[in-house]
């Protein structure tokens, strides 16, 4: 069997408040997981669950305080949790993304840039990055007009669209989403689903968060649901979520 | 026995006076223990030509000014055999001249002349005779400014560090601003010049005309500054090179069409005369040419002629020089260790008092204080460790006081630390402790490895001197001599930093804050450092300038592999350069790891509360 593009184990994450009494919150409590390739496995749960905390342990935002997170690449299997800082600085370019509700974009840069930006990250020219942007971007419908305007200008949705192109333009090996299209209209979620189910056909392994079953529904492989820190419960969407209603 | 027969006859006190008069040296202005203090100084300064001798100048019976250095060097010189000559402004009948021969020859007892052929000693203000000057005659130049280096530095102890380490770019921006201004170089007399391949000193009080005539002289060429009792000396033979620019020809005063309206000489420095004529300088060189007791050939060959404006030769020495590309710089690889930095430091304090390490104990983030509880001392900063990669920006962030900036000036050299040590890939191969380096080699470093931004461009700028002289001054201490090349140099560095190429040559003081911040910015970036050090870069600025600084540098960051530390207590600003961030606390680093990291996962309690300070 192949081995796994993303592989978690006994991750745990525990936050000490020193600035409200010292007291500890613990949002993961012993976390195995595996994402392979072409996978796309969506996290369910209520909210505290620990479902984004794993998503920014594995992006190391969060520094776990145990366990182990191995993502395969082409030089062998990488163990991100205790990976120096300078070389978890640029895997993260090449090898994971990470699409937040909110577009984490440098001030004053307009959504080209931005997307061109991390296709370079990704290794590819600064031509082709460009004109892979451009394709993302009018794949999700985003106004040529305001391709070159500041991005704080955009409108939440807008700004949304944004952040899933320069998330998936000439996409990395392991997509980490969390709530990508919480902001969008009707038609615009549907293009950006649609985008996201290309990924898995691309052979992108994905760890999505979405608040929406129906998301979940049509484009998860698998469905872990989260409780507590824990997983609860694995399977099929409708083994895990039931039938639509 | 009786009481003596013969008396002897009592001295009188002007008896004695006058036979001591008898047996002493002739009396002169100066005793011989100043004439003795003055020639070890002239030897001094034959023994190493171009350079500065200090001596005990005396007061001398004419104004400062009025050539009290030369006085004293012609009276230390001269013997009774000697025969002295005197010219002030080329003439030999000025009031001036005529007061200080009369003044030698009372004095020492000499032979006059008006005839330099005759002399062996010619004392002058401005001029070298036309008359060639061969073997055994001493030209000796009353001095009005010794110091080339007194217009760009004040302070005397560090004109000498500047000579010792011939550290001469300000001389460089001195006659690139000229070219600026005026198009070509406008200094008449003073002109820079390199003597021997190693000291620059100022040709002042002779006009640009002369210069080349001091190169290979045959006569001992010796100048004396009275007011700034400096003695200094061009031996016989020595090479004498005007600084130039290899694409600028070294010019003299005078056109080609230049011709005395007296005796008609084309070939001899000339002056304006009355009526709008000019005429010889040199009254006696006029004088003799129409007696016709001149040798013109000889004369002819040892004239600067050569050196006469061309604009011809102006345009050909500036396509001449094949010119490097603005950009090339870029181009050089930046090299990293073997574990990836290019910059490495390990361990590095800096104490202020007593102590040393001593000190240390009781100190920082834990007692929450950093004055030694056993000395007293001020532990800024200790035990300080990073290491950054090429295209790497590392931040350095807490609040004022933590002691982010002391690292950092321990790091450029302002400041030595206490302990620790760092190490730079191009200083050899990173296994040699850069703060064991003395500071003449730390100094060098800083002109094309390690650039720093400071907080205040005032710091990093000279504030009088144009934008692209600035970043000259970087340039013309790393080497760079060809002027076209900088000014290519400079305009690309303006444009990257978005300044506008209008203003290039306007003083820096006449530019906002936020174009400073940037000027400053591209000086630092001048010779592409390795290593490029960010010291609160935007802390003075308001908030809209401030953010055209951070895109500018966020962007001149990302298209180059310079390792960077960038320090600031702003978080935003951090965020915005920095991967990778180490936090600082009374002096000690309490947590480092990615920036995003520490913005949203933050460990320590003090990272805690400034997270939470910087959120609200």
């Amino acid at each position: 069997m192949i081995s796994p593009i993303l592989s978690v184990r006994a991750l745990r994450k525990t936050f000490t408040l020193h600035t409200i009494d010292g007291r500890t919150v613990t949002s993961l409590h012993g976390v195995d997981l595996d994402v392979a390739e072409g996978e796309h496995v969506a996290l369910a749960g209520p909210s505290g669950a620990g479902k984004s905390s794993l998503l920014r342990c594995v992006h190391r935002s969060y520094l776990p305080d145990g366990g182990t997170v191995t993502l395969r690449t082409d030089d062998g299997p990488v163990e991100l949790t205790s990976l120096p800082d300078r070389e978890m600085a640029r895997l993260r370019g090449r090898e994971l993304g990470y699409v937040s509700q909110f577009l984490s974009a440098p001030p004053r840069t307009g959504p080209m840039d931005v997307v061109a930006a991390a296709g370079r990250r990704r290794g590819m020219s600064r031509s082709d990055a460009r004109d892979a942007a451009a394709d993302s971007l009018r794949r999700l419908a985003l106004d040529e007009a305001l391709w070159d305007v500041d991005c704080s200008v955009l409108s939440g949705g807008e700004r949304q669209r944004v952040n899933i192109a320069a998330g998936t333009v000439n996409p990395p090996r392991l997509l980490l989403l969390d709530e990508p299209v919480s902001a969008l209209d009707p038609a615009n979620r549907e293009r950006a689903l649609e985008l996201i189910a290309s990924l898995s056909a691309q052979g992108v392994a994905v760890l999505a968060v979405f608040h929406d079953l129906d998301a979940m529904r049509r484009l998860a492989s698998r469905v872990i649901r989260f409780s507590e820190g824990r997983i609860a419960q694995q399977g099929s969407a409708f083994d895990v979520l039931g039938a639509a209603a | 026995m009786t009481v003596t027969d013969t008396v002897t006859e009592t001295p009188t006190t002007a008896g004695v006076l006058a036979a001591l008069d008898a047996e002493s040296f002739p009396r002169g202005i100066l005793d011989e223990g100043s004439k003795r203090e003055i020639r070890r100084a002239t030897l001094t300064a034959v023994c190493v030509p171009g350079y500065q001798v200090p001596f005990g100048s005396r007061e001398m019976p004419v104004a400062r000014g009025w050539g009290s250095g030369g006085l004293q060097l012609t009276l230390g010189l001269l013997g009774g055999h000697d025969t002295v000559k005197v010219i002030d402004q080329g003439d030999d009948d000025g009031v001036n001249a005529t007061n200080l021969r009369r003044l030698i020859v009372d004095s020492e007892h000499c032979a006059q002349t008006q005839d330099t052929r005759d002399c062996s000693v010619v004392q002058s203000r401005h001029r070298i005779p036309e008359e060639p000057l061969i073997d055994d005659q001493v030209l000796v130049l009353q001095v009005p400014v010794a110091e080339p280096l007194r217009g760009v530095q004040k302070s005397v102890s560090e004109c000498a560090r500047m000579h010792a380490e011939a550290d001469y770019s300000m001389i460089w921006v001195s006659l690139y601003e000229d070219l600026v201004r005026n198009g070509m170089i406008t200094k008449t007399t003073g002109y820079p010049v390199l003597v021997n391949g190693r000291y620059v000193m100022v040709t002042t009080p002779i006009p640009r005309w002369d210069v080349p005539r001091l190169n290979n002289a045959a006569s001992l060429t010796l100048f004396g500054a009275g007011r700034e009792k400096r003695i200094f000396a061009v031996p016989p033979y020595t090479r004498v090179e005007p600084l130039t620019f290899d694409d600028v020809p070294f010019e003299v005063e005078g056109d080609t069409a230049q011709r005395c309206a007296r005796c008609g000489s084309s070939d001899t420095f000339l002056v304006e005369a009355p009526g709008g004529r000019t005429a010889c300088s040199d009254i006696e060189w006029c004088t003799r040419t129409l007696d016709g007791d001149v040798d013109t050939r000889n004369h002819a060959e040892r004239s600067p002629l050569r050196f006469l404006p061309d604009p011809a030769r102006r345009v050909r020495a500036a396509t001449a020089v094949k010119r490097r590309g603005p950009a090339e710089l870029e181009a050089r690889p930046v090299p990293a260790h073997a574990d990836g930095w290019t910059l490495a430091v390990r361990g590095v304090g800096k104490v202020h008092g007593p102590g040393g390490a001593d000190a240390v104990p009781g100190t920082g983030p834990g007692t929450g204080t950093a004055i030694s509880p056993r000395t007293g001392a001020v532990v800024a900063a200790w035990d300080v460790g990073f290491d950054v990669a090429p295209g790497e920006a590392l931040g350095l962030i807490g609040e004022s006081g933590s002691g982010k900036s002391t690292v950092l000036r321990c790091l450029v050299g302002e400041e030595t630390a206490t302990a620790g040590s760092m190490f730079l890939t191009t200083v050899g191969g990173g296994d040699t402790d850069v703060f064991g380096l003395d500071a003449a080699e730390r100094r060098a470093l800083r002109v094309d490895t390690v650039g720093l931004v400071h907080q205040n461009p005032a710091d990093g700028l000279t504030m009088k001197v144009s934008a692209g002289g600035n970043i000259a001054e970087r340039l013309t201490a790393a080497g760079w001599r060809n002027y076209h090349e900088i000014r290519d140099r400079a305009a690309y560095l303006l444009e990257k930093v978005e300044v506008p190429l209008e203003r290039m040559d306007d003083p820096v003081h006449t530019f906002s804050g936020g174009m400073r911040q940037r000027v400053q910015i591209a000086k630092a970036l001048a010779t592409d450092p390795r290593v490029l050090l960010l010291d609160e870069p935007t802390t003075g600025l308001d908030a809209s300038v401030a953010a055209g600084v951070l895109d500018l540098l966020r962007k001149l960051l990302a298209e180059r592999d310079t390792a960077a530390v960038v320090v600031s207590h702003d978080f935003a600003v951090i965020e915005a350069l920095t991967d990778r961030c180490l936090v600082m606390n009374v002096g000690r680093v309490v947590e480092s790891g990615l920036t995003d990291q520490l913005f949203q996962d933050p460990h320590h309690p003090y990272t805690q509360r400034l997270v939470a300070a910087a959120r609200r």
